[in-house]
């Protein structure tokens, strides 16, 4: 164990403590809080925030953040519904172009980082602004609702939220995308690279790499991850209002650091993600399991953060005693 | 060593995180062991769902029941609300109260709240065009006799004049409407001309309603002695509120004016500002509570307006619900509409209605 | 003598790994100009740091006036009146002059006075015999009108020695006149000035003294009126030479040569020209600053330059970056391995897999098994101490970490290495090693460009030596006029 904690896994360690301590503790208080339509709930709830903390990990590790990811889901889940009620498209084609459009946009923002040489937060900034009003243009303004279980197109929800006997099949489908992302990120160059620049983005330069290439490659990841997150969120919630959306980035972000990713870049995992992102559904589901009013759950996940973002710095810190030396 | 060093702060802040849950969970947990009902609003800031609240609390008192209130940050977290919904489902209520943001991301659930024979209880706007047998009751305004209360208490003021109206030389009342499609205006309109129709005809003279809600209409204004019209905006815009309010304040024989919600009373208030006369002893009522409104009410310059009554909505919401709960039938409950004018507003019980 | 304002005695400084100062003296006199000269890493900055309480010492003495001193911080060294003007500009572009030598000192109470601080800065500009308007925004100044702030600055703290260091370095010759006129002006009015410098002709004209260190030592004191500048050369360089050296070039004669350079200029380098053959170590040699780094820079493709041409066997190649670089055989051993050469949060074998990395992939996979085993026969290869691959860069030692970058060009299969200071900051064991491995590679026909500002470990290595003065390229000797008068007189040259 001591091993491992040497190894910088020690927020994961951390984390994963705390999701358990977390979840015991609900399991004791709350009502029905072990029931499975609770944990169903638990899953439920983190579909959309883990696709998107997912790809937000690989933006983070590259040295970078990604602010568009919550206006860019709702902007694409906006373009899906308008295109499904208003221009009568196909459902799957719908899904196929909200996943391009949020690919597409994860590309303008790697690109205004690495050729146009934007800070990322500046750059995402402006996308995430884009993203709001673009979803508004593109509506009119107006709601745009997915189908419903009511209607024929009702397979979406069955498919991508729950079954019809209440199998969360969208946890599947996350697990699913976790186990690629976590191959990319650990078992191929891509992940390496990014890796790589998120350390020192100049050695990795001077030894022969096309950084901008790798790095742009980040934030595709991470559009792609919002471009599929916006289909669970429909499924899950039907309706997308225009003009939301952001906030939701920095819930995907407080997972990712939760996670024990480094906001400095180079270090982090998806594994720890996924805790974070369990850990924030858990405090969702348990405050309310024991009978809290919502403002509580934005009020301890604020503390989460503040922990594992202090364990950041603590760690940073470590590191440039190291470097010293 | 290093790792000794922060491993005490970890733990720290897990367990001043874990006290911290405790203290919170303590207060309501405790109390908590028996069923309670849920009941999920569509937020908090606005004062109209405080007094909703207060109202439900005073009907758990008042039938000993445990309730858990609950709602999203605002009208537009449709996401908020839905995964309230979803928990609540899963902690197994007696029965649950709604006020959904929308139907249509709210379909699953209510099927599901029927699978396990959650009753559904309907509050405020309840959860419109749901589908049949999923929702028991709706606890809410009847628009129809609210504005009713409106026409009976113009009545009262204006009872000399019409009296004293013939055919010859007729009376107008005029009801300025912002629409005629949204269920709320439109019951209203049809409430308040009805029984205005009503209590004319029930003192022994002629009268007909005419004008722009063809639904409303009856009688002939030729052959009457009193004209109730009818006037809907050509949009629910203020500019053509504006216009439509001058237009109706410029009719003859005027004797009074019911405006059917907060955009008509905008419209007028504006015309007035543009320069518009209220002729002498046209009595004005008006409907909802906005803080202009308000004005007109206390200063005298309207008769009145008609506020719901929410604290009646959160009341009615949880009684249907542990009705509903208990395996009584259940109807939909009328939870009633409260008169104001300048003598009776700064009473509390009025006053707490008055929300902006 | 009673004209002594400044002694340091018996300084003794040391920094984790080097001795950077043994038993130093320094004295200065009232109403001197005072140069300090010698090698880069002789200690001039360290004792002058020392002297203006920027770091501390471990011991010995300083006297101001007769009074045993010691300045805990530069605030306390310039309550004192010791003030430096240091080589790299601390103003603040976007305020004006006189807001930036008043800095920190604006008024008594907590409200601004601009008036007071502007005629303040007028007065003393008059005193300067100098004209510079004192709301003006400092970023608007010339580099050499800065400089000139950085003095006034320093006077306005009533100095009574004032440390320059360097301040050539960035002045045109026009700029350097009026630098010295202001000079002779302070020293009328009674203020001692220690300037630091390695023009040899600037110290034969401002200063009354010179003092000599070398290696952390202080070797001695000349007139400067009298010094000649061979004497004061070999002062700075005259240490014994036990590396042992080249007898004759391993390059074959005759050859075409691996890389050729033609007419290379940029911001910092100035129409260089120059050819690499197959085995050869070729020296860069020159003071800091004399674009040897950017010169390397340039051919790997790292910065952009503004004209030239590269041959690689001959044949024209256009390298724009990195990526280019490498392609065509060239590795690069950054000056700063920690900033340029290695992520330090790595392992060891990811680093020396990482420009070959493609070569490890199998499908989409990256096969960690091949990595492994690559690595370790690297590991071994040129004896990199570290307990397995696994480890991260930045927990070995600093000459360990540099035979790691070494491994990953060597991996790479480079056929043209640019070591750019590789010796710098690793003990003397590890020193030797990477000596050794350079002069194998060379044997195995490598082609090396060797950067160094140590002397000696540069005319030990070199075939040739390439020697560069601020930017231009002023001399390439051949093996046997390899020798460090020579040299400096070369990268002294004006």
């Amino acid at each position: 164990m001591f091993k491992l904690i040497k190894k910088g896994g020690m927020q994961k360690l951390f984390a994963f403590s705390a999701l358990i301590l977390i979840y015991l503790f609900f399991a004791f208080t709350g009502k029905n809080f072990t029931s499975s339509a609770t944990t169903l709930n638990i899953l439920a709830s983190s579909y959309y925030v883990g696709f998107l903390a997912l790809g937000a990990t690989f933006v983070i590790i590259s040295g970078g953040i990604d602010l568009s990811l919550g206006a860019l889901m709702m902007a694409s889940a906006l373009i899906g519904g308008e295109l499904y009620r208003d221009a009568g498209f196909p459902l799957w084609l719908c899904m196929v172009i909200m996943v391009l459009f949020a690919t597409f946009v994860g590309l303008l923002n790697g690109l205004m980082v690495t050729k146009l040489k934007l800070p990322p937060f500046i750059a995402t900034l402006g996308t995430m602004m884009g993203c709001l009003g673009f979803g508004s243009i593109i509506t009119g303004t107006s709601s745009k609702y997915f189908p419903t279980i009511l209607e024929p197109d009702g397979w979406f929800i069955r498919t991508f939220f729950k079954s019809a006997n209440g199998v969360p099949l969208g946890a599947f489908y996350l697990l699913a995308f976790f186990i690629i992302t976590f191959i990319i990120l650990n078992k191929t160059k891509i992940g390496r690279y990014i890796f790589a620049i998120g350390n020192n983005e100049e050695a990795v330069r001077l030894s022969g790499i096309k950084v901008d290439l790798w790095k742009t490659l980040a934030y595709v990841i991470s559009g792609l991850s919002v471009g599929i997150g916006s289909i669970f969120y429909a499924a899950t919630y039907i309706v997308v209002i225009p003009n939301t959306g952001n906030g939701i980035e920095l819930q995907a972000i407080a997972a990712v650091v939760i996670g024990g990713t480094s906001l400095a870049g180079g270090i982090g995992s998806l594994t720890g993600t996924m805790i974070g992102v369990f850990i924030m559904s858990v405090l969702k589901n348990g405050l309310i399991s024991i009978n809290l009013p919502a403002p509580y759950q934005v009020f301890f996940t604020g503390l989460v953060v503040i922990g594992a973002v202090l364990i950041d710095v603590y760690r940073n810190k470590r590191a440039s005693k190291v470097k010293l030396k | 060593m290093k790792f000794k060093k922060s491993s005490k702060w970890l733990s720290l802040l897990l367990i001043v995180t874990l006290i911290s849950l405790v203290f919170a969970g303590c207060a309501t947990t405790e109390e908590d062991e028996d069923q309670y009902i849920s009941v999920i609003a569509k937020g908090f800031q606005h004062q109209f769902w405080q007094v909703v609240k207060l109202g439900s609390e005073q009907a758990a008192i008042d039938l000993d029941v445990e309730i858990y209130f609950t709602g999203p940050e605002g009208e537009s977290a449709i996401s908020t609300q839905v995964d309230m919904l979803n928990a609540e489902l899963a902690k197994d209520p007696l029965a649950i109260c709604l006020a959904a943001l929308s139907t249509e991301s709210v379909l699953s659930q209510l099927q599901e709240a029927a699978d396990k024979g959650i009753p559904v209880i309907g509050f405020d706007s309840g959860v419109p065009n749901a589908p049949a047998g999923q929702i028991s009751a709706n606890a809410s305004t009847d628009n129809e006799n609210a504005a009713g209360l409106g026409a009976e208490k113009m009545y009262e003021a204006i009872e000399a004049k019409v009296a004293a109206a013939t055919v010859a030389s007729p009376v107008t009342i005029t009801v300025l409407s912002q629409d005629a499609t949204s269920a709320s205006v439109t019951g209203r309109t049809i409430g308040f001309t009805s029984r205005m129709y009503d209590l004319v005809v029930g003192a022994g003279l002629t009268a007909s309603v005419t004008g722009d809600y063809a639904a409303a209409n009856k009688g002939d204004a030729a052959t009457s002695a009193v004209n109730i019209t009818v006037v809907v905006g050509a949009t629910p815009d203020i500019t053509d509120m504006t216009n439509a309010a001058t237009g109706v304040l410029s009719a003859s024989n005027l004797l009074g004016v019911f405006l059917s919600n907060e955009g008509a009373v905008n419209g007028v208030l504006a015309a007035l500002n543009a320069g518009s006369v209220l002729p002498e002893g046209v009595q004005v009522v008006g409907f909802d509570a906005g803080a202009g409104q308000k004005a007109a009410v206390s200063s005298g310059l309207f008769l009145g307006s008609i506020t719901q009554d929410p604290f009646q909505i959160g009341y009615q919401a949880v009684a249907l619900a542990v009705k509903a709960a208990n395996g009584e039938a259940v109807a939909d409950i009328d939870t009633g509409a409260k008169w104001y004018d300048a003598s009776n507003m700064e009473e509390p019980d009025i006053a707490q209605l008055l929300y902006d | 003598m009673s004209n002594l304002l400044l002694t340091m005695k018996d300084i003794e400084k040391s920094f984790p790994g080097v001795h950077a100062l043994k038993k130093c003296t320094f004295s200065l006199e009232k109403g001197e100009i005072h140069a300090l000269v010698g090698e880069n890493g002789a200690g001039k900055s360290t004792i002058m740091n020392i002297l203006t309480g920027s770091i501390p010492y471990d011991s010995g003495d300083i006297f101001l006036e007769d009074k045993k001193a010691h300045f805990k911080s530069p605030k306390q060294a310039q309550e004192a009146g010791i003030s430096m003007v240091h080589q790299e500009l601390n103003l603040m572009d976007n305020l004006t002059v006189a807001q930036n030598i008043f800095i920190g000192r604006e008024s008594d109470n907590i409200f601004l006075n601009d008036t007071s601080i502007n005629k303040k800065t007028k007065e003393l500009f008059e005193q300067l015999n100098f004209h510079i308007d004192p709301e003006e925004i400092v970023g608007n100044l010339s580099v050499s009108l800065q400089q000139i702030i950085e003095i006034a600055k320093a006077i306005s703290h009533d100095a009574k020695i004032i440390v320059f260091d360097e301040p050539s370095a960035t002045l045109t010759e026009k700029e350097i006149n009026q630098l010295f006129k202001i000079m002779k002006e302070l020293k009328k009015t009674g203020v001692s000035m220690i300037y630091i410098s390695h023009r040899m002709n600037e110290i034969k004209r401002i200063s009354d003294r010179v003092t000599i260190m070398r290696d952390g030592e202080y070797i001695g004191t000349l007139s400067s009126e009298k010094a000649k500048i061979e004497q004061i050369i070999q002062m700075m360089v005259g240490r014994v030479i036990y590396e042992e050296r080249k007898k004759v070039s391993t390059v074959i004669e005759g050859q075409k040569p691996i890389l050729c350079v033609k007419n290379f200029s940029s911001k910092d380098v100035n129409n260089v020209s120059f050819d690499l053959y197959k085995g050869e170590i070729l020296g860069f040699a020159g003071l800091i600053g004399a674009g040897r780094t950017e010169l390397a820079r340039l051919i790997f493709g790292a910065d952009k330059k503004t004209s030239g041409e590269l041959f690689i066997h001959g044949k024209k190649v256009n390298i724009n970056s990195p990526f280019h670089a490498v392609k065509q055989g060239i590795g690069y051993l950054s000056e700063d391995r920690k900033r340029y050469g290695l992520v330090l949060g790595m392992s060891v074998s990811n680093n020396i897999v990482l420009p070959k990395l493609t070569d490890y992939i199998s499908g989409i996979f990256i096969n960690e098994s091949k990595i492994k085993e690559v690595t370790k026969e690297y590991i071994e290869k040129i004896n990199i101490k570290t307990p397995s691959e696994k480890r991260l860069v930045k927990s070995l030692s600093g000459g360990n970490q540099q035979k790691v970058i070494i491994a990953k060009w060597l991996l790479k299969n480079c056929d043209i290495l640019i070591f750019d200071e590789p010796t710098r900051g690793i003990d003397v064991g590890a020193k030797s090693e990477v000596y050794k491995l350079m002069n194998n590679l060379a044997k195995t026909g490598k082609s090396i460009i060797m950067i160094s500002s140590e002397l000696p470990e540069l005319i030990r290595m070199s075939d040739r030596v390439l020697v560069m003065c601020e930017g231009t390229h002023t001399a390439t000797l051949k093996l046997d006029d390899i020798n460090q008068t020579t040299i400096m007189e070369y990268a002294t040259q004006q």
